[in-house]
């Protein structure tokens, strides 16, 4: 995949260009019409994508998060970059009081939200929760220890960080260029457009047969969406997102589709996000009390 | 007659500058020259104080900026 | 979560995600910039000349950006100037005595010393103010003023340029014109070009008490007085000189440790250019002292100036090397080498010596005395800056930024002015004097930037 060809699409004020990272499609959008220029960004942004998605993919065995999560209770040593973003999963456990969680991953081993009405048995759930619980990880500096069995998986938070540090590529190459890196509705901007005053942004609503656009406008900083457009299950009409409550190990129901928020930085707008879809049917108030522009599709 | 031959020195210089065409750097390598200190107008306060001085020493002035020393120490 | 404890979590994020990415929050640096909306550049320099002047010179130089490169430079210079200047006289194995500029006074100058003014006392006050900004895609304008006032003297000015990128920023063609008004106003009025210096036979006859305004008992219906008196009264007043200039520029980046600029100026003045308190001695064939005539310079002069300057970015500082080459119609060339080679010491401070040669060649109307066997010239001035010289500047300075982005620099030279003979015999007890004493000058100044 690391050997894949990247080429550029001229537009009419910009290049875009594409690639594949994270199991999504990846865009690259360079405010400039030197060619060479918006060649030289988008590979070193699609090179920093693929060493994050590398590093902290858990679905790959040679990488930091194998030896978290098969250490059988060792404790493992960490680097800077990874003691960062655990610090990060912390701050949002305590945030959240718990209900943002990168032990809960465990969870999804017995939820399978494909669309179907399979829900897992409560005593499933109870034997599962038993593995979850951040406040039992073992977290400094230089080293993390996890409990046997205990995961993590920065799902949550991996995308977005590849976003903000992708768009910190960007900036170290061409500081006044402003450069946008959507990686599958996760955007941020590098900086503000000369031409333009920002960039126009559609998102995908969560629900297809809808086959509505919501159309967003960024001038810089980050954007994320948070939803289950294709990840839920329905029993008894009950719709089940695919937004776990690590506390009680069920997903939780009434939540909007899909809620988009717009931060300072792509990493703090998807966080916003999930932790709204964690609220329930109280998603919305908590947005508005956070005081941020954000977008709820119910 | 000898000042035509110096001005004529000055316009070849220009355009052989000019048609180098390999000269330059792509606008990622710029990190080097982006820095304060490598700036032409760095430390503008100690040149203006400098020229200062020395248009009011000196029979020459100005080059880097006008010639014109806004004084009347000369 | 409770809803009604959460209200922060926004901004409690917003710090975690940018510690995260080592970045400083957008909130945090819109504060940073609210607070130092200006930038302030200030620097006080001290500038003392051994047995000469001195000059104390403040600067305030305040740079807003108000976005979109729209950027506003205000300064304000103030300077004192105290002590003797050459006045171009040669020196005599006797005491001489001169007026001062004003006629109302004397002095006398002892054997064998080089006549020097020395009721230099100025103070000036200078106001510059400039604008600049994005005119078209990689065009960048400017345009600015200037007000110069001391006691004598005005100076006003105005510029404009405009500057263009091309090869992607890698070329820049500028070009700017300046115009620039000079009005003196000499004390003691504008002497006649090469007239005498009307100097009175004893020292004693010169009013130098400022309270009387009726003048000592000596000068009442003295005649030598009474002609004294008239031949400053009948001097002009002000004068008026303007100055054009011209700047055509080009900066080029060669590679990625490498700038290189090279300029061209061009700067025609007409008018008023003498110095009014400049003198020039008529000597006899024994070197003695005959008359004493005031100078007399044309009234145009065109320069023409070619500047080339280098900057090369090493791992651990910069070297910055120019060179100018200068030459009017006046006949004076002159040659420029200057070099500051930075050595960062740390990542806050840096050490910087600096070391500039100057060498010019005299004006074509340059002569250190005036013969009375010969006819008198036109033009003709004794000033030692119109004159042969050599000069070199050796400093150091030393810079610091502290912990709270502000910073300050010291720095210290020597500057060695060395005038030289130009092929001119002296005759008789002139060719035992010091015609052309080197000058020796210590400057010290001090940085803050905020």
């Amino acid at each position: 995949m690391h050997n894949q060809q990247i080429s550029p699409v001229l537009r009419n004020d910009h290049i875009s260009v594409h690639f594949e990272a994270m199991a999504s499609l990846c865009e690259v959008l360079v405010e400039s019409e030197d060619i060479e220029l918006a060649m030289h960004i988008a590979q070193a942004i699609a090179n920093e994508a693929w060493r994050i998605e590398q590093k902290y993919s858990r679905y790959r065995v040679d990488n930091i998060i194998y030896r978290i999560n098969h250490a059988q209770g060792n404790s493992v040593s960490i680097d800077s970059e990874t003691w960062h973003l655990l610090t990060l999963a912390n701050t949002c456990f305590e945030v959240s009081e718990g209900l943002f969680d990168i032990t809960s991953g465990v969870l999804g081993n017995i939820w399978h939200f494909d669309g179907s009405s399979l829900l897992p048995s409560a005593r499933m759930i109870k034997e599962c929760l038993a593995y979850c619980g951040w406040q039992n990880i073992r977290l400094t500096q230089d080293n993390v220890r996890l409990p046997p069995g205990y995961a993590i998986d920065l799902g949550g938070i991996g995308k977005e960080y590849a976003v903000d540090s992708c768009v910190q590529v960007a900036t170290k190459i061409a500081p006044k260029c402003s450069v946008l890196v959507n990686f599958g509705g996760d955007i941020a901007v590098s900086h503000p457009r000369q031409n333009q005053p920002y960039w126009f942004v559609g998102i995908e609503h969560p629900n297809p047969e809808k086959d509505s656009q919501l159309s967003v406008t960024i001038a810089q900083g980050g954007l994320a969406t948070s939803g289950d457009a294709r990840r839920y299950l329905i029993k008894d009409g009950i719709r089940y997102s695919h937004v776990l409550n690590p506390q009680t190990g069920y997903p939780v129901t009434g939540a909007p589709r899909s809620v988009t928020v717009a931060g300072e930085n792509c990493t703090q707008a998807g966080l916003l996000a999930t932790l709204a879809l964690l609220q329930g049917d109280q998603a919305e108030i908590f947005l508005e009390k956070q005081g941020t522009t954000h977008w709820c599709l119910w | 007659m000898k000042k035509i031959a110096k001005l004529t020195v000055v316009g070849i210089i220009i355009t052989q500058v000019a048609g180098c065409a390999s000269l330059g750097v792509k606008p990622w390598e710029r990190d080097l020259l982006a820095k304060e200190s490598m700036s032409l107008s760095a430390e503008g306060v100690d040149l203006a104080l400098d020229d200062h001085i020395y248009f009011s020493k000196e029979a020459t002035s100005g080059g880097r900026a006008f010639a014109g020393g806004g004084c009347g120490c000369n | 979560m409770q809803l009604n404890k959460n209200s922060n979590i926004a901004t409690t994020l917003a710090a975690a995600t940018c510690a995260l990415l080592g970045t400083t929050s957008l909130a945090t640096q819109a504060n940073d910039n609210n607070q130092n909306e200006w930038q302030f550049d200030t620097a006080i320099l001290y500038y003392g000349e051994v047995d000469r002047v001195s000059l104390i010179e403040g600067v305030v130089s305040a740079t807003k950006d108000f976005g979109d490169d729209h950027i506003f430079n205000g300064k304000v210079t103030f300077d004192g100037l105290t002590g003797a200047s050459g006045t171009g006289a040669v020196p005599q194995n006797e005491n001489q005595t001169f007026s001062r500029p004003s006629g109302k006074g004397g002095y006398s100058v002892a054997v064998g010393e080089t006549p020097l003014d020395d009721t230099f006392k100025d103070s000036r006050v200078q106001v510059n103010a400039q604008w600049t900004q994005p005119i078209a895609q990689d065009m960048r304008g400017s345009a600015g003023v200037h007000i110069s006032k001391e006691y004598d003297y005005l100076s006003m000015g105005i510029n404009a340029s405009i500057a263009r990128d091309i090869n992607k920023k890698n070329t820049t063609l500028s070009a700017g014109l300046s115009y620039q008004l000079d009005s003196i106003d000499p004390v003691g009025g504008t002497p006649d070009r090469l007239s005498s210096m009307s100097i009175l036979s004893d020292l004693s006859l010169y009013d130098d008490d400022d309270d009387d305004d009726h003048g000592n008992t000596d000068q009442v219906d003295n005649p030598e007085y009474t002609a004294h008196e008239l031949s400053y009264e009948q001097r002009e007043s002000s004068q008026d000189k303007d100055t054009v200039d011209v700047l055509i520029g080009i900066t080029q980046i060669i590679n990625r440790r490498t700038i290189m600029q090279f300029n061209y100026g061009l700067s025609i003045s007409d008018g008023y250019l003498n110095d009014p308190y400049k003198l020039i001695s008529v000597i006899s064939d024994q070197g003695v002292v005959q008359d004493t005539l005031f100078e007399s310079r044309p009234d145009s002069r065109t320069k023409h100036n070619m500047y080339w300057q280098t900057k090369y970015a090493m791992d651990n500082g910069v070297i910055d090397i120019s060179y100018r080459y200068a030459q009017d119609d006046w006949d004076i060339q002159s040659h420029t080498i200057e070099s500051r080679l930075r050595f960062e010491i740390s990542n806050e401070s840096y050490i910087q010596p600096h070391l500039r040669i100057y060498q010019q060649s005299a004006a074509e109307f340059y002569q250190p005395f005036l013969l009375n066997t010969s006819l008198l010239p036109s033009f003709a001035s004794a000033d030692y800056r119109l004159g042969e010289m050599d000069a070199i500047t050796l400093g150091i300075k030393y810079g610091s930024k502290m912990t709270n982005g502000n910073a300050w620099a010291v720095r210290v030279e020597y500057y060695q002015q060395d005038p030289k003979n130009a092929g001119f015999d002296a005759p008789g007890q002139l060719a035992e004097l010091d015609l052309y004493p080197s000058i020796k000058a210590l400057i010290v100044q001090f940085n803050y930037q905020f």
